[in-house]
């Protein structure tokens, strides 16, 4: 059975790239961190399956910045593919905590082709890069080859990472992959991204449960596409025989307004009513103008996403309005 | 009250030329060096005074890159007018040798030095020491400041990280900070491990006769080869700006090291084919291709130009080692210099 590594497990493409492998008979080894509040809500469902946990899936303690326990658990683990999927992701966030964004997204990625350049057994690896290392570009789509252009400490991290991947394939021989992965939302996004809080709002405020909603801009403009679409373009990309850097995107561009509405409208209600802008919400440097050209993934890997805009917001909304209930 | 100056990197070819030009121009100035059981502050002999001489307008303190609460403290206490960044783990081969620690210094070492400056609260002008590695796989011949980055080492990838990160912070929090994007500069104060003063040096002493053979990687690589010390004005006039802005300091020449070999050992006399050998282990994994830098920008804006060129550069070098060398026979000391 092959095996495959995930960094990033407990997150929201972590766990559906769990469920995607497992379904494919692939067994599964995760790395989490130590936390005090042991909170895995997105592999519960995997977790406390006995034929799943510990016989398909395994967890592992790890951490990006520990060299040593990151060698270690590879090691013991042998995989024939990584998934790297960690990172401090938010990128409101990375303006407050700019340092251990770098140490993570940057350093960790890193750390992580240190160790993989010395397996003594060669292993596939996808990195989950992003479509922030473009900056507000001047071109739209942008593809493959658009420059890197930055302009948030996040993006700076991910620009760094998706190029040491390239010198590694390049430099080292690695079978090693980009994929520059476009917004991707679903019910299991964090709480603190704005398509989540919209729909979590939304369903809130219909639950009585709220009374408002404040947002940032709800002109900005971004390419949504959905998780379980994205993830899939994960495995594709390392199935293929040859190592290569992909742009996974709808290409289809929607406004913080349409998920407003959308989610709204899911419950029945005028948005008009409830939201209210608010300062705190605004970003420092917004980008602008994202939305990408997937051709590439298309013609290679034969990928494109199969879940609207649309529906993915009614799915957000209704599991908001479930959890809820 | 003379304006005070926080160099990183003080030890180093660029640093040492910057704090002479900073002191010559009244400035106080402030180097922050590592701790090593070896003195490495051989560049800095010529300027540094007694710290404890009411005169003396270099100082010299303790701290790292990798220690983000040391850069903080020092900001605080000295309050520079401007800080310019000139440390790194410089060299592209060592980088794919070491590149974890390459990263920490060359890329995260800069925003450890950005957030500290930002929490000070103090609003130094910053200079950030880009370099033309971040152009690598090169998009267009020559390069400018809108050519797009394809770093190809470790070393190129955490400078081009530095690169944006310090644009990030100027148009985040209207910093002044700048990137001078350095083309290759060299000096008789370049690290003996860099390919011009290796060649230099080995000239010198094939020429004393007291080395036959040198070992080199690549001669066909081909860079754009400038003078240190002047490159160091350039870094001083791109703080005294109004705007901040990012530069590419170059001459917009492009040599070999082979015409760098052949114009070194024939200004000494030699044939460079009688004891040049090639090893492969000095070539890089992944080369760079044609650097050449347009700074046209640099001359409009600044109105800075590069005057020593390839061939009166390679000859300074060589005197300079061949001197040195002569020195140290007669027992005057001081190697490097």
């Amino acid at each position: 059975m092959p095996r495959a590594l995930i960094t990033g497990i407990t997150g929201q493409d972590g766990s559906y790239l769990c469920e995607l492998l497992l379904s494919r008979d692939i067994e599964v080894h995760g790395l989490v961190r130590r936390t005090s509040s042991l909170d895995r809500s997105r592999l519960n469902h995997l977790f406390s399956d006995p034929a799943i946990y510990g016989r398909r899936l395994f967890l592992h303690y790890a951490d990006l910045d520990d060299p040593t326990t990151l060698r270690r658990v590879l090691l013991k683990v042998a995989p024939d593919q990584i998934y790297h999927l960690a990172g401090q992701s938010h990128v409101g966030l990375s303006f407050e905590i700019p340092e251990s964004t770098c140490e993570m997204t940057a350093m960790g990625t890193l750390r992580l082709l240190e160790i993989i350049r010395d397996l003594p057994k060669p292993v596939r690896l996808f990195h989950a890069s992003s479509s922030e290392i473009f900056g507000q570009p001047a071109i739209c789509p942008q593809d493959e080859n658009t420059p890197c252009a930055p302009v948030n400490p996040y993006g700076c991290a991910k620009a760094f990472a998706t190029q040491m991947v390239g010198v590694y394939r390049k430099a080292f021989g690695l079978f090693a992959c980009n994929g520059i992965m476009f917004n991707h939302e679903s019910p299991r996004r964090g709480e603190n991204f704005v398509t989540r809080k919209i729909c979590h709002a939304a369903a809130a405020i219909k639950r009585g449960l709220q009374k408002e909603l404040p947002l940032g801009d709800t002109s900005a403009r971004r390419d949504w596409g959905h998780a379980r679409d994205y993830v899939r373009g994960m495995m594709l990309a390392l199935e293929h025989d040859q190592p290569g850097d992909y742009i996974f995107a709808t290409g289809q561009l929607h406004s913080v307004q349409d998920v407003v509405e959308r989610a709204f409208a899911t419950v029945g209600l005028d948005w008009r009513e409830y939201v209210r802008l608010d300062p705190r919400f605004m970003r420092v440097a917004e980008p602008s103008n994202l939305a990408g050209n997937a051709a590439r993934a298309k013609q290679i890997l034969g990928w494109e996403p199969v879940i609207s805009f649309d529906e993915m917001i009614i799915e957000m909304t209704r599991a908001e309005l479930a959890a809820l209930a | 009250m003379s304006k005070k100056a926080l160099i990183t990197g003080i030890t180093g070819q660029d640093g040492s030329y910057l704090a002479e030009l900073l002191l010559s121009k009244g400035y106080e100035v402030h180097g922050i060096i590592r701790r090593a059981s070896t003195f490495n502050t051989g560049r800095l002999d010529a300027i540094y005074a007694d710290p404890h001489s009411a005169k003396s307008r270099l100082f010299l303190h303790y701290g790292d890159l990798s220690d983000a609460s040391a850069l903080s403290r020092l900001i605080g206490r000295i309050q520079p007018e401007e800080v310019y960044n000139l440390a790194a783990q410089s060299h592209v081969r060592v980088s794919f040798d070491s590149p974890e620690y390459t990263t920490d210094i060359t890329a995260t070492g800069v925003i450890r030095l950005l957030e500290a400056i930002r929490e000070t609260g103090i609003r130094p002008r910053f200079y950030q020491a880009s370099s033309s590695e971040m152009y690598g796989k090169v998009r267009e011949v020559p390069q400018t400041e809108t050519t797009p980055f394809y770093p190809r080492s470790p070393y190129a990838c955490a400078k081009t990280y530095a690169y944006w990160i310090t644009v990030n912070y100027r148009e985040s929090y209207g910093m002044h900070a700048s990137n001078g994007i350095l083309f290759n500069h060299e000096s008789p104060r370049r690290g003996e491990t860099f390919v011009t003063r290796k060649i230099t040096r080995a000239v010198a002493l094939i020429k004393a006769g007291l080395q036959d053979k040198l070992f080199l990687g690549n001669l066909d690589a081909k860079r754009d080869w400038g003078f240190a010390r002047e490159y160091v004005e350039a870094m001083w006039l791109i703080l005294q700006q109004d705007q901040p802005d990012d530069y590419v300091i170059a001459t917009n020449e492009t040599h070999s090291v082979r015409e760098f070999l052949e114009v070194a050992f024939s200004h000494a006399g030699l044939d460079w084919q009688n004891h040049v050998a090639i090893d492969e282990r000095y070539y890089r994994p992944a080369e760079v291709d044609l650097l050449i830098g347009d700074y046209s920008k640099a001359r409009a804006k600044l109105g800075w130009e590069p005057k020593t060129k390839f061939i009166d550069l390679v000859k300074l070098m060589v005197d300079s080692d061949v001197q040195a060398l002569s020195d140290q026979l007669a027992g005057k000391v001081k190697p490097n210099h």
